[in-house]
């Protein structure tokens, strides 16, 4: 077969593949013109590092950071007897330093609702495994909480309102584990609390409708529902403070 | 200096690529290309830095810094044969200077063809290859090869009519 120019042109092409390595390129320059001279958009950001000894520790960092910043990311989304679970919790303890004494008991109800949802999750997705660490967490938030919850002399909107979210996610692990959660170190603070105000209420002089607001607290109470019953407290109409 | 310095490192980026293969189909080794690639471009660099010495007065401005480039590099590689009595051999390594492809066969096929296609033009006498590399691979007018080997530019024309015909008949031999 004869080869036409145009073959022969197209087959010419195919040499201008031949090109020198970057890496080459770049020390070539910089060894003719000096580092600073190398031109940062063909070079790449490792090669800037790399004839930039001095720099090199800033790359570290760098690095570090991403890779830190990667992990507390994904650490968000771990589970109890995952390797990244430990960064979550340190995550969670870091923040609870920052806040305050009052709203404690709150973030400390909170983290309890999470160690619920991660049960959940383990419970629907089957990760037989991870169950017992996931209630091991579980447990040591609900004492933890329990001792901060302790220390409350008034309930406020956000302990009723996460207290309430709290036995709401449990009554909801409860039925996927078609298990009972125990919480009791968690419900006997709580059972304290409306035992105090229960017992503040009879001390004063209520209305009609107040009685009978105090009537259903203590139905509650008898029936263990003490983030009801603390939700009936805290809404009680016109009680004097 | 540091305009010198710009100006040499736009001329520097511009050509790298250029003269690297202009050597390397020559030498046919890419540490030898590197090595005599680097070259060119320090006495190219030795060169500018002597046109702004007030001292050294007698050196010419460069007009034109592609074609005084591949004059230092057309000089090295004939010193390079030379010098050593090579022969030209073809690198193991060279393979690996080449785009990276994923496809296996693809770049298998794409060697055998850089290779025969080099294979051949090293055969060619050095004014046929230039003319070839310049016009062909590294887009040079006529005009520039012209004023690159001081011929006209109806002499290029000829010349380089008469390389891709040599080219053909080495491609059919083989």
């Amino acid at each position: 077969m004869i080869m036409t120019n145009q073959d022969l042109v197209k087959k010419l092409q195919i040499l201008k593949d031949v090109k020198p390595r970057k890496d080459w390129v770049i020390l070539t320059k910089s060894q003719i013109l000096g580092p600073e001279i190398v031109d940062r958009g063909r070079a790449s950001i490792w090669a800037f590092f790399r004839y930039r000894p001095l720099y090199r520790p800033v790359l570290v960092t760098l690095v570090t950071l991403a890779v830190l910043m990667g992990a507390f990311s994904f650490a968000q989304y771990s589970l109890p007897g995952d390797i990244l679970y430990p960064i979550k919790r340190v995550v969670e303890k870091s923040q609870a330093v920052f806040v305050s004494e009052k709203e404690l008991p709150g973030y400390n109800l909170e983290i309890v609702n999470k160690r619920l949802e991660e049960l959940n999750k383990i419970a629907e997705t089957n990760q037989v495994k991870k169950l017992a660490p996931a209630m091991s967490e579980f447990q040591a938030n609900v004492s933890e909480a329990a001792k901060n919850l302790a220390k409350v002399q008034k309930v406020d909107k956000e302990i009723v309102a996460r207290a309430q979210k709290l036995e709401e996610t449990k009554q909801k692990v409860e039925k996927v584990l078609a298990t009972k959660i125990e919480t009791e170190e968690l419900d006997n603070v709580l059972k304290q609390i409306v035992e105090r105000e229960i017992k503040a209420l009879e001390e004063q002089t209520l209305t009609e409708v107040q009685e009978e607001i105090l009537v259903k607290i203590k139905e509650d109470f008898e029936a263990e529902d003490y983030s009801r019953a603390l939700e009936k407290i805290l809404f009680l109409p016109n009680l004097p403070n | 200096m540091d305009n010198l310095k710009k100006r040499f490192s736009q001329i520097f980026d511009k050509n790298i690529d250029k003269i690297y293969r202009f050597i390397f189909l020559k030498v046919s080794s890419p540490e030898i290309a590197e090595d005599l690639t680097s070259e060119t471009f320090l006495k190219a660099w030795e060169a500018f830095q002597k046109t702004q010495n007030p001292i050294s007065s007698t050196q010419k401005e460069i007009k034109n810094p592609s074609a005084f480039l591949y004059k230092i590099a057309r000089n090295l590689i004939t010193d390079h044969y030379r010098e050593k009595g090579k022969v030209q051999i073809i690198s193991a390594d060279y393979v690996r200077m080449f785009d990276p492809r994923t496809n296996l066969e693809e770049k298998a096929a794409l060697t055998s063809d850089i290779d025969t296609i080099r294979l051949a033009l090293s055969n060619l006498k050095e004014d046929y290859q230039d003319v070839i590399i310049w016009y062909y691979l590294n887009q040079f007018s006529i005009s520039e090869i012209a004023q690159t080997l001081g011929k006209s530019e109806g002499a290029v024309r000829v010349m380089l009519h008469r390389a891709l015909g040599a080219l053909k008949n080495e491609l059919n031999q083989s």
